[in-house]
């Protein structure tokens, strides 16, 4: 277990054009389907970032892999932790109350129906008119970004992005870079002085 | 000339204004500001449906669009079961209006181009290039089709007439180089911006517009019907041959050589409201006479393929001896242009092959100055052939693209490898079609239902 600052992922928005491709690309990595092709899809797309697009700017938002991480640590089913320096949810073990969807400053997180062989699960809910009957609805998880850590070629989006607006951040490791990159024009600078 | 057809759109509440599907659109029909909707300029449009392919801009179920969904189903021309998620860039379909005439009393005959088959099983969870003729000639039938033909058939006819039309323009030192006229993206494009140059382009009806003129005639006398009874279907891998069979000049007496066009996506849509499972079909024959096809029909999915099976037929015919090796693989490859020699007897022919309608140019700007030394050109508008046409099941991620589009294609040359005819001179039927009803090559008959011609058009 590394000491060291969990990863994320950035999206410089001066380079995003808004395709979405990151999105597809990431509900691809998250479905358990082999369909490559629109027509074969057996679920909807489900991503886990979301392009966001105002007059202003046009960027993706996922989660930040927080350090103390607000989601977790409202669980109230204990459904997300810290597993191989990301934040994961437990589709399992989620319960779908939303606590973390609120908890979330950076709203990386939005409750997805959960798709099994082409069709969402459903569960008995109970029926608004009648207090004694129950319903049928669709069973909901709190998707969120997992970094792909499941995934050999690592981050979906990072490597569909046609404008390569996203990049995978090792906070420790860019640090580490900027101080050198400092004391180098330090030297520089104070060769200057003689 | 009336107002062509929209059959290339793009929804302006999906569209983030990417730009992506600029990039890819050879000929700059596609407006837009950057970040803002997008719109596809009808007249300019060679109806390829490359952006069609491309666009990522998709309606999220996390963030419902102001239209309803059921309307822009309506709008798209798919069924209210569809359940596909929809993109900002489309292709008008006619998959509705296909079901609503196979339950009237017409006599429906139906072609497949040969790309289809070896893309559709991709939309029913096969994997890619899976070769599927058996099953969708089993499905068309199950769809509720009387004939099951197929393109190839007059894919192996325009061989023949397109052979000895060049060869006939060779000896009497009429106008070369002569150009391929398959692929209606490309003949739209001459039309609009190399109209001087069009009595280059082969006289020659595609093949979809040849099984057309054929259904109504010849198939239409085999079954003792009359030719306002038959209605003519083709699935193609092409959005444009919609625009192909609506042209004034691909009908005869009043009747269109094709009724409805609709695409590999769509008779997927077709085959799925029919609650057919695709997958578990057996395989079944493709009817006859019209059906029967040689390996040189069906690889004309592939760009090169069209060369490739009028060589080995051209070869033949002034040699008098066949090919020495039926493979010719210096007319195969993939985007761009490429060229090459054969010589027969003691003549060079020089031939070219063009995919990707944007790599055309520089040979028409040569041709024009008269400096093309060059007697045969095949061009396709799309990048790698019929194989990657703009109704072609759709590629999600465009990392995988390239792979699926090689996956279709080895299979469509080794469906031609493992034909038992591979040269479409030897097509029984076809052979049989000129002796009962079409008399010879470029003859009467020929000429008034398998040839055509070509107008200026402004854009
Ligand atoms: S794939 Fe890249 S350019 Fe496209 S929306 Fe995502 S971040 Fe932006
Ligand atoms: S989902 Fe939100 S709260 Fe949870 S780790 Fe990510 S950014 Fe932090
Ligand atoms: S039509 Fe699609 S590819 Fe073109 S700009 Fe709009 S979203 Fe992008
Ligand atoms: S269909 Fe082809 S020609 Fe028309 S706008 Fe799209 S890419 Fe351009």
């Amino acid at each position: 277990m590394s000491s060291s600052l969990s990863n994320f992922i950035a999206a410089d928005s001066e380079k995003c054009i808004g395709c979405k491709l990151c999105e597809i690309a990431c509900s691809q990595a998250h479905s358990e389907s082999t369909a490559f092709t629109v027509g074969a899809l057996t679920s909807p797309i489900l991503p886990r970032l979301y392009v966001v697009q105002t007059p202003e700017i046009t960027v993706p938002v996922q989660c930040r892999h927080c350090e103390d991480a607000p989601c977790a640590n409202c669980c109230p089913v204990s459904a997300i932790s810290r597993k191989n320096g990301a934040i994961i949810v437990e589709k399992k073990l989620c319960v779908g109350c939303k606590t973390c969807m609120l908890a979330c400053p950076f709203g990386a997180i939005e409750l997805l129906p959960v798709y099994e062989n082409g069709k969402p699960i459903m569960q008995p809910v109970l029926c608004e008119e009648n207090e004694s009957s129950v319903d049928e609805a669709p069973m909901l998880f709190a998707g969120k970004c997992d970094l792909c850590t499941d995934r050999a070629k690592g981050p979906a989006c990072v490597e569909i992005c046609p404008e390569k607006a996203l990049s995978l951040i090792d906070p420790a490791r860019m640090k580490r870079d900027r101080n050198i990159k400092a004391a180098m024009s330090f030297l520089n600078t104070s060769q200057n002085f003689s | 000339m009336t107002k062509v057809r929209e059959l290339i759109k793009i929804d302006p509440e999906l569209c983030t204004g990417c730009e992506r599907c600029k990039d890819v659109c050879p000929v700059n029909a596609i407006f837009g500001k950057k970040g803002e909707p997008h719109r596809v300029e009808s007249s300019r449009c060679v109806f390829c449906g490359q952006c069609v392919q491309t666009c990522s801009g998709y309606s999220s179920v996390l963030d419902e669009p102001e239209t309803p969904r059921a309307d822009k189903l309506r709008e798209r021309g798919m069924f209210e079961s569809t359940t596909e998620p929809l993109f900002a860039a489309y292709c008008a379909g006619d998959a509705l209006e296909v079901a609503a005439a196979l339950k009237t009393d017409k006599f429906s005959m139906v072609q497949c181009a040969p790309s289809v088959r070896v893309a559709i099983g991709e939309d029913f969870g096969m994997p890619a290039g899976s070769l599927t003729p058996g099953k969708m000639a089993a499905a068309l039938r199950r769809i509720g089709f009387s004939r099951v033909y197929d393109t190839n058939f007059a894919a192996d006819l325009t061989i023949m007439e397109e052979g000895h039309e060049l060869l006939a323009r060779i000896s009497t030192d009429a106008t070369l180089p002569m150009f391929t006229s398959c692929c209606p993206a490309w003949v739209r494009f001459m039309e609009q911006h190399y109209s001087d140059l069009l009595p280059h382009l082969s006289s020659c009806k595609s093949p979809q517009q040849m099984s057309g003129a054929l259904f109504k005639t010849y198939g239409a006398d085999i079954d003792g019907k009359a030719r306002e009874e038959i209605y003519s279907v083709a699935v193609m891998p092409c959005t444009c041959k919609k625009y192909e069979s609506a042209r004034p000049e691909m009908s005869m007496d009043g009747y269109r050589d094709v009724d409805a066009v609709i695409t590999t996506r769509e008779l997927a849509y077709l085959i799925r409201e029919a609650g057919i499972d695709f997958t578990s079909l057996p395989d079944e024959d493709f009817d006859r006479p019209l059906g029967t096809y040689t390996g040189a029909g069906n690889i004309f999915g592939v760009t090169g393929g069209v060369m490739e099976a009028a060589l080995r037929t051209a070869y033949e015919l002034v040699s008098g001896e066949p090919v020495p090796d039926t493979d010719l693989l210096f007319v195969r490859g993939g985007e761009g242009t490429r060229t090459a020699f054969i010589t027969i007897e003691d003549k060079t022919f020089k031939v070219a092959v063009v995919a990707g309608l944007k790599y055309v140019a520089p040979l028409l700007e040569k041709v024009r100055a008269g400096e093309a030394d060059v007697d045969f050109v095949e061009v396709m508008c799309c990048p790698s052939g019929c194989i990657s046409g703009g109704g072609q099941p759709k590629v999600l991620l465009p990392t995988e693209r390239d792979e699926v589009y090689m996956c279709r294609r080895k299979s469509i040359y080794s469906h031609d490898k493992d034909s038992k005819i591979r040269k479409s001179h030897e097509n029984p039927d076809v052979q049989k079609a000129y002796a009962d009803f079409l008399g010879e090559p470029l003859g009467h008959t020929s000429h008034k239902l398998l040839h055509t011609t070509y107008t200026k058009r402004d854009i």
